[in-house]
């Protein structure tokens, strides 16, 4: 087995260009892509989450190391067995019905994302029906909603019932976020998880489908 | 002597070059890239004057057009209290504060601790801003919880005029919701016609950055003008969220998204007042929060002052007065002095979101009374040194220096001037340490605590009308 210093600080770095050359490196050398991915980039990944959580690494830093990560991955995807890569879980969001705001969304969708998880997104002003919909065509563990706004806020709890209707709920874990979101109201409306900044939303993830 | 005239200190960060630049680029935007106009009437009323519609909903605004709206929109306007009086006049760099929107939380003045907003606390901000000299406008600080969503904002309207004759600055949802509240401000004013002549409130609306223009918001736009209700237009444009990490890049986005909105402004009706600014903060780059306290908002709205007098001559929005912190600590009082003197010194003209914490999620009266002393404070600064035979003193001087034993203190001269001459802090404490010891050892937080909780039990603004009150129920029921 290779060692991935190198690779992992171009990752760690956002270079993408060396992070590249370092992956090729190693399928030169007939390494398993599988090992590449979970002893190099994803190690990487996990100390940039750590620098993050630690206040020491900023968000477009966090992004563009999520972003050399994923083009690595890309080199590597004809090499995986296969059932090699295993996402750590489908993630379907959107911004709730009669809110416009994406912002937010696509920040918690880039983090998600970056940590492994596979994401569906469905954009902004998402009627129940809609995510109803999706969730039927598209079968994730995680439905995330969003909402920046207090009047826009009730559309959760209906896009939850309009989940129960469908016999969809207990398939999923859904999680909520947004300005006027609290712990609290996520209880209230009997959601599963409530997540406070994108940081966070990736922890509460991993939590709520039990992985590390 | 002859007469000197005063100099107002005056903040400038933009050169004639920069200004030019910047506004070239946002001419770029409109002519090159466009905004996406979802409000089909805008959107065929901008293809009728010889825009370019592509991509169904997009539009490419000429610089033509843009400046056709710069040139008829008013270069000043005044805003008036509910009782029909000249309260804001909108012209030669003239600075007004005011409290801000929407918050979710409250810090309460009772307990000290954080929860949800409820309509009771629109009504509390609205006294006490009443009863604040220094703040000149009124904004609802809160989004009710415990009222239902559909009117939550003539819910807050009436809370607000309920309370406090100010001028105000509102929200609304859509064309369905600003109707009910132009017809509540019309009674209070006595009709619609003289409130179109003495208007006391202006909406505030927000396009959605990047360059979009969602059906909803134009829908008031066009209902402003047509109404003459003066209006700002502040897109979220925050540096490295809505709009390019560098503040140059952040405000020719934010100006081309108010640009569009004026041109549409202007083409529904000529003259009518519009207030010119983007919302240029930045998105944190560690929480992606907006921050309400960093120097980035005070820097790009002074500069937006700066091409106000270059270039636009329309007034300008702007923000000061508010917090990233948590609770009303030193950083708050930090953030918010940065803020108000700046915009002070910038000669920004409509200053909103006083009293804000938590990066504009938590309201807080004290913060409220807090801000409305550092204005004070920074009006002062900002009225200059006045240089005269009086305030000289040579003859003040002569009597003292040639009366042994004599001091400033005692002359006359002193006694005559020193209200004027000196600024009076009420809250900002100067007293020895054995006086302050005495009064309970209070800090900023609490003493101000103290005086938001005396203007609430004590305060009486001026009622309205049986009649007025009974029309806006009237209204509100319908």
């Amino acid at each position: 087995m290779s060692d991935y210093k190198a690779l992992q600080e171009a990752v760690l770095k956002g270079d993408i260009k060396t992070a590249l050359e370092q992956t090729q490196k190693a399928i030169d050398a007939k390494d398993v892509a599988r090992d590449v991915l979970d002893n190099g980039l994803i190690p990487a990944m996990d100390e940039m989450g750590d620098r993050f959580a630690k206040g020491v690494a900023f968000v477009p830093q966090m992004l563009r190391a999520a972003k050399t990560m994923q083009e690595c991955v890309k080199l590597l995807q004809p090499l995986f067995a296969e059932g090699d890569i295993t996402s750590k879980g489908k993630v379907l969001i959107g911004t709730v019905k009669g809110d416009l705001h994406d912002i937010g969304k696509n920040l918690v969708a880039m983090m998600l994302e970056g940590a492994g998880f596979t994401i569906v997104d469905i954009g902004v002003d998402v009627s129940p029906d809609k995510f109803v919909e999706k969730v039927k065509e598209t079968n994730p563990d995680i439905v995330g909603m969003s909402a920046l706004l207090s009047t826009t806020m009730p559309a959760m709890p209906e896009t939850i019932e309009a989940l129960k209707t469908a016999g969809l709920r207990d398939n999923i874990k859904i999680m909520i976020g947004g300005a006027p979101v609290t712990e609290k109201y996520a209880t209230q409306i009997e959601a599963d998880s409530y997540a406070s900044d994108a940081g966070s939303a990736v922890a509460k993830a991993k939590e709520l489908l039990g992985i590390s | 002597m002859k007469e000197v005239q005063t100099f107002r200190p005056r903040l400038k960060v933009l050169g004639k070059q920069q200004v030019d630049a910047i506004h070239a680029s946002a001419l770029e935007i409109l002519a090159t890239m466009g905004v996406k106009m979802e409000h089909p009437g805008a959107l065929a009323m901008l293809k009728n004057a010889g825009c370019e519609v592509f991509n169904e909903d997009w539009v490419k605004i000429p610089a033509e057009l843009v400046e056709a709206a710069i040139k008829t929109a008013p270069k000043k306007f005044t805003l008036y209290d509910q009782n029909g009086n000249p309260a804001m006049p909108l012209e030669d760099g003239n600075s007004f504060y005011g409290t801000g929107s929407d918050t979710n939380f409250t810090i309460d003045v009772e307990t000290g601790e954080r929860r949800p907003t409820v309509i009771a606390d629109v009504a509390n901000f609205a006294k006490l801003v009443d009863g604040l000299d220094n703040i000149s406008f009124n904004m609802s600080m809160a989004n009710a919880q415990d009222v239902p969503v559909k009117d939550i904002y003539i819910h807050a309207f009436v809370a607000m005029v309920k309370n406090t004759n100010k001028p105000m600055v509102f929200i609304a949802d859509s064309g369905r919701d600003i109707a009910v509240i132009h017809q509540i401000a019309s009674a209070i004013a006595g009709g619609e016609e003289k409130f179109r002549a003495k208007p006391f409130m202006l909406n505030y609306s927000e396009a959605i950055s990047p360059l979009r223009f969602p059906e909803t918001i134009v829908d008031k736009l066009i209902f402003c003008a047509q109404k003459g209700i003066p209006l700002c237009l502040p897109s979220g444009s925050n540096a490295g969220g809505g709009a390019p990490v560098t503040l140059a890049g952040a405000m020719a986005m934010g100006i081309a998204e108010n640009l569009a909105g004026l041109v549409i402004h202007q083409m529904t009706n000529k003259g009518a007042p519009f207030l010119f600014g983007p919302n240029v903060s930045v998105l944190d780059m560690k929480s992606a929060v907006v921050s309400y306290g960093c120097p980035e908002w005070s820097l790009s709205q002074a500069a937006l002052a700066d091409m106000r007098d270059e270039l636009y001559g329309i007034p300008t929005w702007a923000y000061a007065g508010a917090s990233d912190s948590k609770v009303m600590d030193a950083q708050a009082g930090a953030e918010a002095a940065f803020s108000i003197y700046s915009a002070m010194l910038a000669h920004a003209n409509v200053i909103h979101d006083m009293g804000y914490l938590e990066y504009g999620s938590t309201s807080c009266l004290e913060m409220v009374t807090m801000a409305n002393e550092l204005v004070a404070m920074s009006r002062f600064f900002a009225g200059g040194i006045p240089v005269n035979d009086g305030t000289l003193a040579l003859d003040a001087l002569k009597r003292v220096s040639g009366t042994p034993g004599s001091m400033f203190l005692m002359d006359d001269h002193t006694f005559e001037h020193f209200m004027e001459a000196q600024f009076t802090p009420k809250l900002l404490d100067r007293s020895r340490y054995d006086a302050w010891e005495g009064a309970g050892s209070q800090d900023m937080y609490k003493r101000c605590n103290v005086e938001a909780k005396r203007i609430l039990d004590e305060h009486e603004m001026e009622p309205k009308s049986k009649e007025v009150l009974e029309q806006i129920d009237n209204i509100v029921s319908k």
